[in-house]
């Protein structure tokens, strides 16, 4: 079912100045800043630099990669693309690879 | 318990600086924070002051406004919330608590907070909400609204 049709795509329970409060299921909320303004959009998936959190009670949302030196993640704690530069190594970032494992330039990864 | 004081939010639109006249609005300073802010303003989606939030940092001396509404899912009580907003380095923060009926009453059991919290509602929400919208950098000063001293005459 759509949501109200003055609710942006995906969102199910929207406002004038918040933008979406309520995305539909499956979805994320990423919470976009442009200048002053910060604004709730529902996505399929998370733009770079953010991993999508499920929650129970369905307000699933869009979360900053914590990981150091880390452009992009697949969750909390696996990383999967380092900053330029930088080796991979099980979904960390590494100025050089740990000992005991071999570089591959190629792909930057240990 | 002392009354709450009143408080004046004088924003101006930066590019308005030199010869613009500020709007001003009236709020409520509520946990005992009455005092003098300024910074630019800054809106933040009532979702993020949740634990689950970002450290999104902003540079500089920045107000935060969060427009609180009651269908928004609440992942935290309003006062941790204010202090989330401080934390995340806000010099003051304001909440329009027109459509969350509940929040004033919330808020004004608040007795400790670093910087200035204010209320706001009505029409001076609106107006302020209305510059957030436009997305147009400001400057806010809040102060505290000096009432008048009224001669008390024995009639």
């Amino acid at each position: 079912t759509e949501g109200p049709p003055s609710c942006p795509k995906g969102c199910d329970r929207c406002s004038e100045y918040n933008g979406c409060v309520k995305c539909k299921p499956k979805l994320f909320i990423f919470l976009e800043r442009n200048d002053i303004r910060q604004v709730g959009v529902c996505l399929a998936s998370c733009p770079v630099g953010y991993f999508g959190m499920r929650n129970p009670e369905g307000n699933n949302r869009c979360t900053q990669c914590k990981i150091d030196n880390c452009e992009a993640c697949f969750n909390r704690n696996f990383c999967t693309k380092c900053k330029e530069g930088l080796y991979s190594h099980s979904g960390r970032c590494y100025v050089s690879c740990p000992p005991g494992q071999r570089t591959a330039n190629e792909t930057m990864e240990c | 318990e002392h009354p709450l004081l009143r408080a004046l939010i004088k924003v101006t639109l930066l590019k308005h600086e030199a010869t613009g006249k500020p709007i001003v609005v009236e709020g409520l300073f509520v946990g005992g924070s009455a005092g003098k802010a300024e910074g630019r303003l800054m809106q933040y989606h009532p979702l993020s002051l949740c634990n689950t939030s970002e450290d999104e940092r902003q540079d500089g001396d920045f107000i935060t406004i969060v427009k609180l509404e009651h269908r928004v899912p609440r992942c935290l009580p309003l006062l941790d919330k204010a202090r989330m907003a401080l934390d995340k380095g806000a010099q003051a923060v304001i909440f329009d608590v027109s459509d969350d009926a509940n929040a004033a009453a919330e808020l004004r059991e608040a007795n400790s907070f670093s910087r200035p919290v204010v209320l706001v509602e009505a029409q001076g929400a609106e107006d302020l909400m209305g510059l957030v919208n436009k997305n147009e950098e400001a400057n806010v000063v809040i102060e505290i609204k000096v009432e008048p001293k009224w001669l008390h005459y024995d009639v």
